[in-house]
């Protein structure tokens, strides 16, 4: 592995320090327009988040498309970006997502089932959010290190690929009630998580 | 008219019907700005997504991608102004300021009526989100709408059919209802409503209606 974030493997998340350095990086962007710095963000996300695009169904000019235009947001917002708040990941996590909803609505999901239950996570007043930000990004990632692998599959199908549980329990051919149930238990499972220690 | 305040506790169904929208952009921003008024911490949620992001395979850009990506930034010209019409709505979360801004770069604040403005925020799908402002006094005449309505209160207070709504409280009506709402003394009062103009809401509204027995 070298020393630069995008010569990691496949399916390891950052080190703290690399997200640290992740985060300066989107800091010179918004100071002082630094294109190198541009440069080495874009190495590493940009071909995730086209990743992450064609795994939700867009063809492959429309994901390069929409990643040109997720980076580009990147350089122009970069000045919002709050490192106290959220990781470089998941607040770019968060520009794909929203940029998404906003170009592929997917013309499924019509009719609502009165039983589905989704994909919020339960409601948390949390005053101290800021302080506690980071500490769960740190959190989370350890907690998806030891989560047996199904319950990480569920976790992402969830939250990062933002499915409902019906769609996860059609993917999986598992019954509703049986990926309900599972979903509650590995979120409960990454809370303890991260209520300890 | 249903209305929701700021203190209640959002049940588990109205949870699960604000969560099925998000697929809808207009009901996205809604729904991210309510949560964000009301403290709800979607931390954990969005930090798993982040890791995942981390973990997935990249997957080869075309060749010129960087390229053609500092060329989109250069065409892009300088920033757009960050200075708000209405410096009051500087406190809005961050989704909802950065939609106001955008908006306000392209057709900017309308005035519907005395005291009474109104900023597109686009339309998307069928749903239509808009910001209402309202000056300090002001009521808006009696009216319906053309489809159903989501009202959110962002910024001062106004009453609306016998109610006081603050920021982070909300109201769902119906096409039928008539209502005159009228901001109170003192402050302007902002809205963020969320309209369907008879179309597309049956999903989530649809829910609404049976989660509230109208």
């Amino acid at each position: 592995m070298g020393g630069k974030g995008h010569t990691k493997p496949a399916g390891e998340t950052l080190s703290e320090a690399e997200r640290a350095r992740f985060s300066d990086l989107l800091g010179a962007v918004a100071t002082r327009q630094d294109r190198n710095a541009f440069a080495e963000l874009f190495a590493y996300y940009a071909p995730r988040v086209k990743s992450y695009l064609l795994r939700l169904g867009a063809d492959n000019a429309l994901a390069e498309e929409i990643v040109q235009d997720v980076m580009v947001t990147v350089w122009r917002k970069a000045g919002l970006f709050d490192r106290a708040q959220a990781s470089a990941s998941t607040w770019i996590f968060r520009i794909a997502r929203n940029r998404r909803i906003d170009l592929f609505r997917r013309s499924k999901r019509p009719e609502l089932d009165p039983e589905e239950e989704m994909v919020l996570p339960s409601g948390v007043e949390a005053p101290d959010a800021r302080v506690e930000a980071m500490e769960t990004e740190a959190r989370v990632r350890a907690a998806m290190k030891d989560l047996p692998e199904e319950q990480v599959l569920l976790l992402k199908l969830a939250f990062y690929e933002g499915l409902s549980h019906s769609e996860i329990a059609a993917k999986l051919g598992a019954p509703l009630g049986t990926v309900k149930s599972r979903i509650r238990l590995a979120f409960a499972k990454m809370k303890a998580r991260l209520g300890d220690d | 008219m249903i209305r929701v305040t700021q203190n209640a506790e959002l049940d588990d169904a109205t949870r699960a019907a604000l969560a099925s929208g998000r697929a809808q952009p207009a009901l996205d921003l809604f729904i991210e700005t309510l949560m964000e008024m009301r403290g709800i911490s979607e931390t954990e949620g969005q930090a798993i997504a982040g890791a995942a992001l981390e973990s997935e395979t990249p997957v080869d850009l075309s060749a010129d991608a960087l390229a053609m990506t500092f060329a989109a930034i250069e065409r892009g010209g300088a920033l757009p102004s960050r200075e708000m019409t209405y410096p009051e709505l500087g406190g809005l979360p961050v989704r909802l300021r950065e939609a106001v801004l955008a908006a306000e770069g392209k057709a900017g604040w309308k005035t519907i009526g005395l005291g009474i403005r109104s900023l597109d925020l686009g339309a998307v799908g069928g749903l239509k989100a808009e910001i209402i402002r309202v000056a300090p006094g002001t009521t808006v005449p009696r009216h319906t709408h053309k489809g159903r309505e989501l009202t959110l209160c962002i910024h001062g207070e106004y009453l609306d059919s016998g109610a006081v709504f603050g920021p982070g409280d909300f109201s769902y009506r119906d096409a039928a209802e008539h209502h005159e709402p009228k901001a109170l003394a003192g402050a302007p009062a902002y809205a963020l409503a969320v309209t369907d103009a008879g179309l597309k809401f049956d999903g989530l509204l649809g829910m609404f209606q049976a989660l509230f027995r109208l």
